[in-house]
């Protein structure tokens, strides 16, 4: 029964290592792993997790995606970008609608933010003058 | 009726035109700022006298004068923007201006500039704003001898204490800044000077520079913020008899250089940071006769450093004096003092005569493994670093000094 227990306990500790749920962002204290930048603003903020259960946070969506780019040797489970309307809150990307450019000003200037819904992602896009793109569009533009 | 000209016939003389002055409230009968403001005409000052103001947002479309005198209070009880400016030329001196809004998708501000040129903010206390001043698209605008606080804690989202976004030829002086995010922050400004600054105590960067080229800052004390200051993509950016103290913690710097160039840092004193100087893709910099002491890492270059030159500094009771990540070494180091130096100078002309290796080995195990730092100071450790230093294994060889001062330098 203990052993059992035990067993049970550590697979529990080893799941959750890999889970796939982001880690929420620590703002003001993390740092951005692609420009060093100190992480202030959760909306754009994005994280990534490797296979290996590894956890990347990033200030910018761009960030994010040069990282990926410039790393082709640890494949990638999961990309997250910070909900636009939510204080601090990650999103899965495939989940989520992008919009990009007009007025929207991020960190590094990758100039996108993410939605949880298209109806949000709409309203907001006459408002930014940005263009709509969902995350593989996103993924190639930079 | 009878004090209007005098000072007006002086000052606009040469506009060819009558211009007024308008007082607001005690013990003028007009004491509202708005309605001030619209009966007004390009050219008139206005003065308001002490008091509480909350009108909300103010806006200034012409090109006046606004001076508050002993410190009026203007209060947008936390509703947006405090003082708008979108006239050319205007002065706004002396106000006490406190709670703007605090939302984070159109960054209220304190007082924010509208693509406008020549406007002068001189002597304003700010309180409790989002944004404390904001620059946008202007030109040949001066910022002098403000206040600018804020209450910001880590968790909270909070604006820049001087925002400047898209300019040209500014002036930053003598302003104090603290509880902000980033203290001052430059973002696509050209040919700009801030100086004579006090930035402390906030959450982010106590000066923040991105994509801002031909900019110097000079004599600013930038003090126990959450990162130091970052300088990033950005050129020919010099940094001159600037202090940086106490910026502690796993990503805080004192100065963080990123991905610029042709920069030249000159006679600064680094104090007490987790690393003086973090250097990152930064090429052909001069970085001369600076006092690095009682740092953690006086100097962090990274491999993606060259072509720069480090000649005449202090490195003084540092844990370590540089560090780095690789072994290629692509930058002169020249004629500074050590304080680890251990060497001898027979012809005493104040030059050591045993090349010094600023690396230590222990700095490059570090690097490469954090958790070795529990080893420092042991037997050991020191037995390998001596052993290292007659015979460089690990350390690159070129990484030299081939003409360390056996004195430190008087800066």
């Amino acid at each position: 029964m203990k052993k059992s227990a035990l067993i049970f306990l550590i697979s529990i500790v080893l799941v959750s290592c890999i889970s796939g749920e982001p880690k929420p962002i620590q703002l003001n204290t993390d740092s951005c792993d692609f420009c060093k930048m100190t992480i202030a603003n959760g909306k754009f903020g994005a994280e990534l997790i490797t296979q290996k259960g590894r956890y990347y946070k990033f200030d910018d969506v761009a960030c994010m995606i040069h990282f990926a780019k410039s790393n082709t040797v640890v494949p990638y489970k999961a990309f997250f970008v910070g909900d636009y309307l939510q204080e601090n809150t990650l999103l899965p990307v495939e989940k989520c609608y992008f919009l990009k450019g007009g007025s929207i000003n991020s960190p590094m200037h990758g100039n996108a933010v993410a939605f949880a819904s298209d109806k949000e992602a709409a309203q907001y896009q006459s408002k930014l003058n940005a263009k709509l793109l969902t995350w593989k569009e996103l993924y190639s533009s930079y | 009726m009878k004090n209007f000209c005098y000072i007006a016939c002086l000052f606009f003389a040469f506009q060819m035109m009558v211009a007024h002055t308008i007082h607001v409230g005690n013990p003028y009968p007009l004491k509202n700022i708005r309605k001030a403001i619209a009966q007004s005409k390009d050219g008139d000052t206005i003065i308001v006298h002490k008091g509480l103001y909350r009108e909300g947002n103010i806006v200034i479309n012409k090109k006046i004068v606004f001076w508050g005198q002993g410190y009026p209070v203007l209060d947008a009880r936390k509703k947006g923007e405090v003082l708008s400016i979108k006239a050319d030329s205007v002065v706004v001196k002396g106000f006490k201006i406190i709670n703007s809004g605090f939302a984070a998708l159109d960054d209220p501000c304190g007082i924010k500039v509208y693509n406008r040129s020549f406007v002068r903010i001189l002597n304003n206390k700010l309180d409790n704003n989002f944004f404390g001043i904001y620059l946008q698209n202007c030109n040949n605008c001066e910022v002098k001898g403000n206040i600018i606080i804020s209450h910001g804690t880590e968790e909270q989202l909070i604006g820049n204490g001087i925002h400047c976004w898209k300019s040209n030829n500014l002036q930053i002086i003598a302003n104090t800044i603290s509880g902000h995010r980033d203290g001052i922050y430059f973002e696509f400004v050209a040919n700009s000077v801030i100086w004579r600054n006090i930035s402390t105590k906030n959450i982010r960067y106590g000066l923040h520079f991105m994509f801002s080229n031909d900019d110097s800052y000079i004599t600013n004390l930038f003090k126990n913020n959450g990162a130091g200051v970052a300088v990033m993509f950005s050129k020919s950016v010099k940094m001159i008899n600037n202090t940086f103290e106490e910026n502690w913690g796993d990503s805080a710097y004192g100065l963080l250089l990123k991905e610029i160039a042709d920069g030249y840092i000159f006679n600064n004193k680094f104090i007490k940071n987790t690393s003086g100087i973090y250097m990152e893709g930064t090429s052909r910099m001069k970085v001369e006769k600076n006092d690095f002491i009682s740092n953690g890492w006086g100097m962090k270059i990274q491999a993606s450093c060259m072509e720069n030159e480090i000649l005449n500094n202090n490195f003084l009771k540092n844990t370590f004096d540089i560090s780095t990540n690789g072994s290629l070494v692509l930058n002169t180091f020249n004629s500074n003092y050590w304080d680890k130096y251990e060497g001898y100078d027979l012809n005493k002309d104040g030059v050591g005569d045993v090349p010094y290796h600023p690396l230590s080995l222990f700095a490059v195990l570090t690097e490469k493994n954090t958790s070795t730092m529990l080893l420092y100071r042991s037997f050991m450790i020191t037995l390998l670093d001596k052993s290292e230093k007659v015979l460089p294994s690990i350390t690159p060889d070129n990484f030299v000094d081939k003409t360390p001062l056996m004195k430190s330098l008087p800066l």
